[in-house]
């Protein structure tokens, strides 16, 4: 039979971006996709390069946009390596309390749009957005934004918490603990749901590591890597923080590690809150001119919520000289060229989702 | 640990016999004399980190491709062969990943100009406002 070539996208409302998909098709079964992305490349790293320090933050919050405290936190630490600028202890442990909750915000937002793209089970993605406002409304009180945050500053934060913030979250925690146990259960006991990601899209062990890929789509096959414990920053140490992997590597086990990291974030968000000690939390507020770089070069890396994300930096004076980003998503969304193959079209969608892209992330 | 290009693939075939099995990263730094690429090894096991530097010519860089030892290497060689113009020996030449015009030069070269026209922004017929028009 002769194959055929389909265009899927550059806009598409499962591909949540702009990524185009060119698939060459035996019947329906899939021989061969290629991604074409590039469509919302920015030049985020040439654009560094002509700023001061900290003129960068709130820009690169905008290189994912459904986790931008993540990155924030991840570039302004980049700096402080540089600079040789301590964190205050304090700061550390609101740092966590508010890049888990990104977490949490980072994976409902995954779960409704992949239940979504899956199913087309509306409601759970009507809650899961529901339940990520509540979350967002949390940070909000803590940092001043709703989506875009800069609320890390060198050595601290730019807002302490309020009083009353701790008693609030353990409330909403709570709540999002017994809502996650519901989706699950939901989930879990819809046949539709369980056929589809079962032994789909599946990635053995060795694959993963060649294939370079990070986050919860590595530790959904087989590979206990987090960054978190592997080189842990911050106050991980103390928190009793626990990896969650699974060993089946199909689209299945990566919905497993990102639910399980939904429960461990909770676990970690409240004991961060109870061990939080008194004191100062502010960091320098924002000059343009800064001390002196005592680094020439940096690397600093992070656990994102879709994986990990290193910086390397090369200082220049009060400009950073070379800014390169290692991009999650990048990584991830280059599977594609694989996972896909022998499965059929409509396969293609939940394998998609189970990766977790963002558009914005893989571009820069 | 600093190579010269020609051992490239040998080192990184050595590297990932002692365990390192992860390839983090492919960057390059454009020092405007010299260009260094940098490899970011990793082992899983225990957490071991190495970098791969390898010092280039300013002008027409070479690098050995080595994606047969890493897929990973894939797509970051192709960013690294746009952004810094530097030819990928034994690949084929593929369309541009990122960007979506000619890409001749390495944006990210210092030679670069930040905000230089392009040419096909240029509308190609002067637009003539029809009040302009009977202003004449």
């Amino acid at each position: 039979m002769a194959l055929t070539k389909i265009n899927i996208g550059p806009v598409h409302p499962s591909t949540h971006g702009v990524l185009r998909l060119v698939a060459t098709l035996d019947g329906d079964t899939v021989k061969e996709i290629e991604p074409h992305i590039g469509f919302l490349h920015r030049g985020v790293e040439k654009l560094v390069e002509t700023r001061m320090y900290m003129q960068s933050p709130s820009y690169m919050e905008k290189i994912d946009y459904v986790a931008p405290l993540s990155y924030d936190e991840l570039y302004v630490a980049t700096v402080e390596a540089a600079l040789g600028i301590p964190v205050k202890e304090r700061a550390q442990y609101v740092r966590v309390v508010q890049l888990e909750l990104q977490r949490i915000a980072s994976h409902l937002l995954w779960l409704g749009t992949a239940i979504n793209d899956i199913g087309q089970l509306f409601s759970v993605f009507m809650w899961c957005f529901k339940d990520r406002d509540i979350v967002l409304k949390l940070l909000e009180e803590a940092t001043g934004g709703r989506m875009f945050y800069v609320n890390m500053r060198l050595g601290g934060l730019n807002r302490d918490l309020m009083p009353g913030f701790a008693d609030r979250t353990y409330k909403v925690l709570d709540y999002l603990k017994n809502r996650v146990g519901e989706y699950e259960e939901y989930i879990e006991s819809n046949p539709i749901f369980m056929e589809r990601m079962k032994k789909l899209g599946v990635m053995s062990r060795e694959e993963a590591i060649n294939m370079g890929v990070t986050g919860p789509v590595l530790r959904g096959s087989g590979v206990d890597f987090d960054i978190r414990s592997a080189y842990p920053y911050y106050v991980y140490e103390k928190l009793h923080f626990r990896s969650q992997f699974e060993t089946a590597g199909d689209c299945f086990a990566r919905y497993k590690v990102r639910i399980n990291e939904i429960k461990e974030s909770i676990r970690l968000v409240g004991e961060a809150l109870k061990k939080m000690p008194e004191g100062d939390a502010l960091g320098m507020p924002i000059k343009l001119i800064g001390p002196a770089p005592k680094e020439k070069e940096v690397t600093v890396k992070r656990e994102l919520p879709r994986g990990e994300g290193m910086m390397y930096m090369v200082t220049d004076g009060q400009r950073p000289y070379r800014l390169s980003i290692r991009a999650p998503s990048f990584i991830n969304t280059a599977t594609l060229q694989h996972l896909p193959n022998g499965h059929r079209l409509q396969d293609l969608f939940p394998i998609l989702a189970s990766i977790d892209t963002v558009m914005a992330d893989v571009d820069r | 640990m600093k190579i010269k290009s020609e051992e490239l693939i040998s080192s990184v075939e050595q590297k990932r016999k002692e365990g390192y099995t992860y390839l983090v990263k492919i960057t390059a730094v454009d020092y405007t004399d010299r260009l260094e690429a940098i490899y970011f090894l990793r082992n899983l096991d225990n957490g071991k980190e190495e970098e791969i530097r390898v010092d280039l010519p300013a002008k027409n860089p070479k690098l050995a491709s080595i994606m047969g030892i890493f897929m990973a290497a894939d797509w970051y060689e192709r960013e690294l062969s746009e952004m810094f113009d530097i030819e990928i020996l034994g690949r084929k030449a593929k369309r541009l990943l990122l960007e979506k015009w000619d890409g001749k030069e390495g944006p990210l070269r210092k030679s670069f100009v930040w905000g230089k026209p392009y040419k096909s922004i240029e509308a190609p017929v002067k637009f003539v406002a029809k009040w302009e028009e009977g202003a004449k």
